[in-house]
């Protein structure tokens, strides 16, 4: 036996009342490791940007469109390594309700631009080159409706219609689009821009947006500012933008995520702060005889103290961990489901992390109080009369 | 009979007295349901004042056309001849001068500074037909005029003042490399419309170069089942081929779709949450039993039943989740009723709505504590009404 | 274990209690002495302040004035962690009502003390197993103290306070809460620890018959000793 044993054996000598205590912990840390890893998720491509990427978009807002001819115009801007382009499709398959996020494509430079984010082996890259009428799919989408190399996808516009009248286009796909890293979304179907402009029915030469990578962020502010002034006083000004302060500005549009997940996790963590803080209280002040006899025996009061807050610690950490795996579960499950808003949902190893100082956190603060007031027990006064 | 009755009154007295004994384990419980209620009824309260504001939009005699399989007008593209076929159209309400109430309209979206929070956020710029404000209901201009014909003017839906920055009554604002006067604040009962800028279609049509561009197209019937005719009238010609709905059933799908989703986060985190009270709650109650183990038993001694001990305890488990209800009902009344917020809309544009608690949430919100008490205190209850009476007399 | 050099040397010791405004004096001005390998039983009216004396011996409780000296060494100014120390390794405490902790076995109530050495958990054991055989109680091991009577859970608690060979064992009413046969064993007990492996005792008892274990009987009345010898 040691200390240790001690302080488990207490825990447990209650042990409703210790599991009670352990569900309601293992709930808190569930709520915080769902949402924390939700609002991660959600805000993953602010994270994820790349320091030397920046968005031109339409100055009067990002879904208006701009001359194809910006696309040469911005290349030739000093301290721009590479453009790219892209436009919106509103793509569906089958039913309207099955939304497909799909994009119409520079071929030859997204993939550079994109290089540290989306891998496509060569060969596959090299047939979706060739044939203007094919596509790449993410490994997640095609893995969603088991889409393999070859299948001849009819793929629906919400927005667009062919010239010839449909709103359907039919894609080959020719490649399929890897993820570099565990938390690259890559639920999205591309393909090439030249077949789309030519066969779509209306805004023929205008695109969406430009991504672009300069030779350095340092030289971000200075090609911000030289390419909005060249289309100054156009019909079609620009606005250019980090691609981390564009999807900053794009996940608060849908409200303030943060503040509310702030405000739920507070109210789940003031809820087990009250309810361990006060068992705790009195789970202690049952005991004050037997912390009188501890004393009587010799334990000094800072080590009852120590044993006071492991025994609150252990109870917070023996609810908050399986919480956290819990909500690591939920993740996994909710993972595709949630694919278009919070890509790559997770309980991170950072969040981990999160979770336990917190767990520390909870149970030195639950525990302080009754540790403190068992240290400062006087032992005439714990024994008492009789 | 009287006697049982005389019995649970003594005992629920005891255990109602006894509630001070355990005062902060007690309010720890009350306070734990009252902030799982505030949750619950926070978002309930923000998906009802959501759907409240765009379902309250539409009108079941008026329709809206869209391109098929387009769900939302933002992506809707309509022809100019698809227009003058639908004005001939069946069942379409004519205006005083006998001319057809239907409104073409564009949609477009502009950039907006939230006042909150200083960023940019989407803003629909409606280009409205000459028909456009008398093929809806119930829009009044309650400040300045509306916008003329042919001018760069814009009318801008009460809301949007509210919650975005540089709309104010007789300010310029621009999109992108375009100028408009703001000559008007209009409302509309407090519908999805609020959200909105208005301007004449012909010309935000030529200064954002949508030259005869046209996205959906607003027809005033002359009832609502005159809906009907309208719909067969598109599918029977295969120039037309449009989706025709009523802007009831339009905005309904449209608020839905969001609505569901909070109201999908809350009831899960809402529920999480009750578990964890749960535990609270059943922790309080087994003190609360332990604590009068002793009384419980004297009276079992002398001859109570086991009943009484159970309905006391439950009555007293019941109470404090009853007040914690109540109290996270209030608060959330306090805090959030009424507080505007906003949102991407399912036009991909800010909707500006507002949380709105109605009686119903509130009662939804009290039975879920109620069941927390419920369950909290059935378990101690059984437990008091089956204490051995020796243990009990000896404990302590 | 002369006169010099007591076990025990108490000298113009006075403790008083204040609850509100009103202060009751319970000794004003003690001196005692107890030699070492004393047994001496303390007798004397409730309130006369028997357990208060027990609580300034162990160092539990601190005297307003005086000195208060064990194996010679002043307790008096030492601070709480010193006499936590200082107790661990020189008092054995036994009360009235056992009080030992109810998830432990008899085994591990009886470690506890040893928790505080730096013994290795195999000595440990081999000194729990001891104290127990002292006390009769080495195929109790693993009870906890509900499955035990009142007369074996006093053994453990002797058990436990002599595990850590301390030189003075401090007794409140030990057989307080006992019949008259448990209350003899126990006695027996103490009796054989001052004897054979000569403990000083200090036990506070209401029972006379108690009270003719030990060596000496003291009366405490007013704060102060009548002392008689006990015919041998
Ligand atoms: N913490 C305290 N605060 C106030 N008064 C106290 C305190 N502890 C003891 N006393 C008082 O001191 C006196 C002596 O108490 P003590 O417990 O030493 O008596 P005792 O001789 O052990 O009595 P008994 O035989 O009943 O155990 C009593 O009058 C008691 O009320
Ligand atoms: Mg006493």
């Amino acid at each position: 036996m040691n200390d240790f044993d001690l302080v488990r054996k207490n825990l447990f000598r209650r042990k409703l009342r210790a599991s009670l205590m352990i569900v309601s912990i293992l709930i808190a840390f569930m709520i915080f490791g769902v949402l924390a890893g939700f609002y991660r998720a959600f805000n993953a491509g602010e994270d994820r940007a790349a320091a030397d990427r920046m968005i031109t978009v339409n100055k009067i807002n990002f879904t208006q469109p701009m001359p194809i001819a910006y696309f040469n115009r911005v290349k030739s801007v000093e301290g721009v390594r590479q453009v790219t382009f892209a436009n919106w499709f509103g793509g569906y398959y089958q039913d309207p309700k099955n939304f497909i996020m799909a994009l119409a494509i520079e071929p030859n430079t997204y993939f550079d631009v994109y290089r540290s984010e989306f891998e496509v082996a060569p060969d596959q890259l090299q047939a979706f080159m060739r044939d203007r009428g094919s596509a790449v799919v993410g490994e997640s989408l095609a893995q969603k409706w088991g889409w393999k190399i070859g299948d001849r996808i009819p793929l629906n516009s919400n927005i667009f219609s062919q010239k010839s009248g449909g709103h359907t286009w039919d894609l080959t796909i020719a490649g399929i689009v890897k993820g570099k890293a565990e938390h690259v979304d890559t639920n999205f179907l591309l393909f090439q821009y030249p077949y789309f402009d030519e066969t779509r029915s209306f805004g023929k030469d205008t695109i969406g947006w430009m991504i672009l990578q300069t030779t350095s962020p340092e030289n971000n502010d200075r090609v911000a500012k030289a390419i909005d002034a060249m289309f100054a006083n156009s019909t079609a000004e620009t606005s250019t933008d980090t691609e981390k302060a564009f999807g900053k500005a794009f996940a608060a549009q849908f409200g303030n995520i943060a503040l509310i997940v702030l405000l739920v996790v507070g109210a789940a963590f003031v809820t087990i702060l009250m309810i361990v803080g006060n068992t705790m209280a009195l789970s202690i002040r049952e005991r004050t005889r037997e912390i009188g006899v501890l004393k009587t025996l010799g334990f000094s009061g800072p080590r009852i103290l120590t044993m006071v807050l492991g025994e609150s610690v252990l109870l917070a950490l023996l609810g908050g961990i399986p919480g956290l795996a819990i909500a690591a579960l939920i993740a996994m499950a909710l993972r595709n489901s949630l694919a278009n808003v919070a890509p790559a949902f997770s309980v991170s190893p950072t969040i981990a992390l999160q979770g336990l100082g917190l767990m520390i956190a909870l149970g030195l603060i639950t525990g302080i109080i009754p540790a403190l007031n068992a240290m400062r027990l006087r032992i005439a006064t714990a024994l008492g009369r009789g | 009979m009287r006697s049982l009755w005389l019995q649970v009154a003594a005992v629920t007295t005891i255990n109602l007295k006894s509630i001070g004994q355990r005062r902060w384990l007690s309010l720890s419980t009350v306070i734990a349901i009252a902030l799982v209620v505030i949750v619950l009824l926070a978002f309930l309260a923000m998906a009802n004042g959501f759907q409240r504001t765009i379902a309250g939009s539409g009108a079941d005699d008026i329709a809206i056309v869209l391109r098929a399989g387009s769900q939302a007008e933002i992506n809707s593209t309509v022809s100019r001849d698809q227009v003058r076929l639908i004005e001939d159209g069946p069942g379409i309400a004519r205006g005083s001068d006998g001319k057809p109430l239907i409104s073409p309209e564009l949609y477009l979206v502009v950039d907006g500074i939230k006042r909150s929070t200083k960023t940019k956020a989407n803003l629909p710029l409606r280009g409205i037909g000459e028909q456009g404000s008398e093929s809806r209901k119930g829009i009044t201009i309650t400040e300045g005029r509306m916008f003329n014909r042919g001018s760069n003017e814009v009318v801008v839906g009460k809301a949007l003042l509210r919650e975005f920055e540089g709309l104010d009554l007789g300010s310029t604002v621009s999109f992108g490399a375009t100028r408009w006067n703001v000559v008007g604040i209009f409302e509309s009962g407090g519908s999805v419309f609020e959200s909105e800028i208005w301007a004449d279609l012909n010309v935000v049509q030529s200064l954002f170069n949508r030259n005869n561009i046209v996205q959906t197209v607003r027809a005033r019937l002359t009832g609502p089942a005159a809906l009907n005719e309208l719909k067969s009238y598109s599918d029977n010609d295969p120039r037309l081929k449009l989706d025709v709905k009523s802007e009831a059933a339009y905005f309904a799908e449209q608020a839905s779709q969001t609505s569901d989703l909070i109201q999908k986060l809350g009831w899960p985190l809402a529920i999480a949450m009750a578990l964890g009270a749960i535990a609270g709650a059943l922790n309080t109650m087994y003190s609360s039993v332990a604590s009068r183990a002793t009384e419980i038993a004297t009276l079992r001694a002398i001859g109570f039943g086991g009943f009484p001990a159970f309905v006391g305890t439950l009555a007293e488990s019941l109470l404090l989740a009853a007040i914690g209800g109540l109290l996270g009902a209030a608060a959330t009344y306090l805090i959030f009723d009424g507080v505007t917020a906003s949102t991407l809309g399912g036009n991909f544009t800010q909707v500006v709505f507002d949380f709105k608690l109605s009686p119903w949430l509130i009662a939804e919100g009290v039975a879920l504590a109620l069941i927390v008490g419920l369950i909290g205190g059935l378990f101690p209850a059984l437990r008091a009404a089956r204490l051995p009476i020796v243990e009990g007399l000896y404990a302590n | 274990m002369t006169a010099e050099h007591p076990m025990v040397r108490l000298a113009g010791v006075a403790k008083r209690f204040t609850k509100g405004k009103e202060t009751i004096s319970i000794f004003d001005h003690l001196d005692m002495a107890i030699p070492r390998g004393d047994f001496i039983a303390v007798m004397g009216p409730s309130g006369s302040g028997k357990t208060t004396l027990l609580n300034l011996l162990g160092g539990i409780d601190r005297a307003d004035a005086g000195e208060i000296s064990v194996a010679d060494r002043r307790i008096d100014g030492l601070s709480e962690g010193e006499l936590a120390a200082w107790r661990a390794a020189n008092i054995g405490f036994i009360f009235q009502f056992y009080n030992l902790m109810p998830m432990l076995t008899a085994a591990q109530n009886v470690e506890l003390p040893l928790l505080l050495t730096k013994l290795r958990s195999k000595e440990r054991a081999a000194r729990v197993q001891t104290a127990l055989s002292v006390v009769g109680l080495a195929d109790r091991m693993k009870h906890r103290p509900r499955e035990m009577s009142g007369g074996q859970q006093q053994r453990v608690a002797i058990a436990r306070a002599i595990v850590s060979d301390p030189n003075l064992l401090l007794c409140d009413e030990p057989t307080g809460d006992l019949d008259r046969q448990s209350a003899d064993e126990i006695l027996s007990i103490l009796q054989l620890l001052n004897g054979e492996l000569g403990k000083t005792i200090v036990m506070v008892t209401h029972d006379p018959a108690a009270a003719n274990y030990a060596k000496r009987v003291l009366h405490l009345d007013k704060g102060r000793f009548v002392e008689r010898e006990l015919a041998a």
